[in-house]
């Protein structure tokens, strides 16, 4: 079952277990090689951003992506400037840019309106986040930088921390971890515990866990602390939101019982889950990680685009 | 007698009775798991004064307690068949033709479908945009259904079933 490019030409990518482990490590090898890649092959490719729900981090990042690979965006970054607020349908709107570019991201608050767009279009759909369901991108940048910063990507010790309830990104990274042998730890307020149904799936795919009151106790055999921040948006009660928004904060105290391999990960924005005093250290991992990103993202876009070859090795 | 002090053979002949009271022409929904006939029989799409009998907690060997719908001069459709099987896995279903079972069918919930129900998640795609939702069977007992655009698993007693049959 030998990966090759040719296994990502024309492909969407809709959700993580549409991945396989071993194409999942074969796009992380290619993002590894576009690093610090100056070559253009996107050169005359249009990729069509509409961003159907405000997320700077992920088009920023994706826009640098096109840019960096000699390619053009196309696109808006929020619904007010889209077509959607005269009552378009997606389906219509993304059958007429599917016209206009080569590759459509895609993100959107409707959950499964990156797989309804899919089937509607002949190219390749990535989606950028299609409300609290999947963001696979994030997931895929948060192994490259695991394994990046750790040196490998099997057997790690793997801490969450914060909002594991709500958390997209914690959901989609717990459920592909058990393909590389991770352990886990869980460490949240009990309001914010991962929903059982992502229990469920650590313990069928036989993967070790535990769930933690405390932070600081986690950290001494840990590899990787990712944090997460308490969502104000997410609590109907003001008060509720405000006793469990500093529940945890990582400072240079809780991180000494950390052991010295240990980075730290973090989707951001941060709120005061991780204190300024931290970014110093070796340990911080998580401006690398938006870094990461646009790499990862390169190496996606022109895996999908099939010229992900182009560039000299 | 056998050691729980019934004769199987008298439980046999009591379920004949309900079995085959005199249907000329019709559908015997078989094997309902108890509890289940009154929401089975209200997906079906009948004709307006369609005769419908419902037996509800009767006797059954296989199942201890079982559920039955007789429908006089009314063969079900594919997908009322498919609903039934999502309400009721194992169901068997008895299409009857001149007093005598012309056609049976063991009922078994599709794999895979389109529509049947519709989803639960008010923020998934298919409302907005309109389209029948599509669905494959994660698990079979409950029987689970997970919707292949939103990936929300719908377990059969939430299931929402579509009007338009
Ligand atoms: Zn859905």
């Amino acid at each position: 079952m030998r990966v090759s490019e040719q296994d990502f030409v024309g492909r969407d990518v809709i959700t993580v277990s549409d991945f396989r482990r071993e194409e999942i490590l074969f796009l992380l090898d290619t993002a590894a090689r576009f690093e610090n890649e100056t070559g253009t092959p996107l050169a005359g490719r249009v990729i069509a951003a509409l961003f159907f729900e405000a997320s700077t981090r992920t088009r920023l990042s994706f826009e640098s992506a096109v840019g960096r690979l000699g390619g053009t965006s196309i696109g808006f970054a929020e619904a007010g400037a889209s077509s959607a607020t005269k009552g378009e349908n997606l389906s219509d709107t993304v059958r007429v840019v599917e016209g206009y570019s080569d590759l459509l991201l895609l993100r959107h608050p409707l959950e499964g309106a990156a797989r309804l767009a899919a089937e509607f279009v002949d190219i390749p759909v990535v989606n950028c986040g299609d409300g609290a369901h999947q963001h696979p991108t994030q997931t895929f940048v948060d192994l490259y930088t695991m394994r990046r910063e750790c040196g490998r990507l099997d057997g790690l010790h793997v801490v969450f921390c914060g909002d594991l309830r709500f958390g997209r990104a914690v959901h989609s990274l717990v459920s592909v971890l058990a393909l590389f042998n991770a352990r886990v730890t869980l460490v949240s307020p009990s309001f914010l515990r991962l929903p059982a149904e992502h229990r469920h799936t650590l313990e069928s795919n036989g993967v070790i866990y535990n769930e933690a009151p405390d932070l600081e106790s986690s950290l001494a055999e840990a590899d990787v602390l990712y944090m997460t921040r308490v969502q104000r948006e997410r609590f109907t009660d003001p008060l509720e939101y405000e006793r469990f928004k500093d529940t945890y904060t990582l400072d240079l105290n809780v991180l000494k019982r950390a052991s010295d391999q240990l980075a730290i990960l973090h989707p951001l924005p941060r709120v005061n889950e991780i204190a300024r005093e931290v970014d110093g250290q070796s340990h911080a991992a998580y401006f690398r990680q938006a870094h990461y990103g646009v790499a990862v993202r390169k190496a996606l876009l022109a895996l999908l685009l099939g010229v992900a070859g182009e560039v000299p090795k | 007698m056998n050691d729980s002090g019934r004769d199987p053979g008298a439980a046999r002949n009591r379920e004949n009775v309900y079995e085959v009271s005199k249907l000329d022409r019709g559908t015997v929904i078989d094997h309902l798991r108890a509890g289940t006939a009154v929401r089975a029989a209200s997906v079906l799409r009948l004709p307006p004064s369609c005769p419908m009998m419902l037996g509800v907690n009767l006797e059954s060997e296989r199942l201890g307690r079982k559920d039955i719908i007789k429908i006089r001069h009314y063969e079900l459709s594919e997908e009322e068949a498919a609903k039934v099987a999502l309400i009721s896995p194992d169901a068997t279903l008895s299409i009857i033709r001149d007093f005598s079972v012309a056609q049976k069918i063991d009922l078994h919930p599709p794999i895979a479908f389109r529509g049947l129900i519709r989803c639960t998640n008010d923020v998934c795609i298919t409302h907005s945009e309109g389209i029948r939702g599509r669905f494959f069977v994660a698990s079979h007992d409950p029987v689970t259904a997970a919707c292949e655009y939103c990936g929300r698993h719908i377990t059969a007693d939430h299931f929402e079933f579509e009007k338009n049959a």
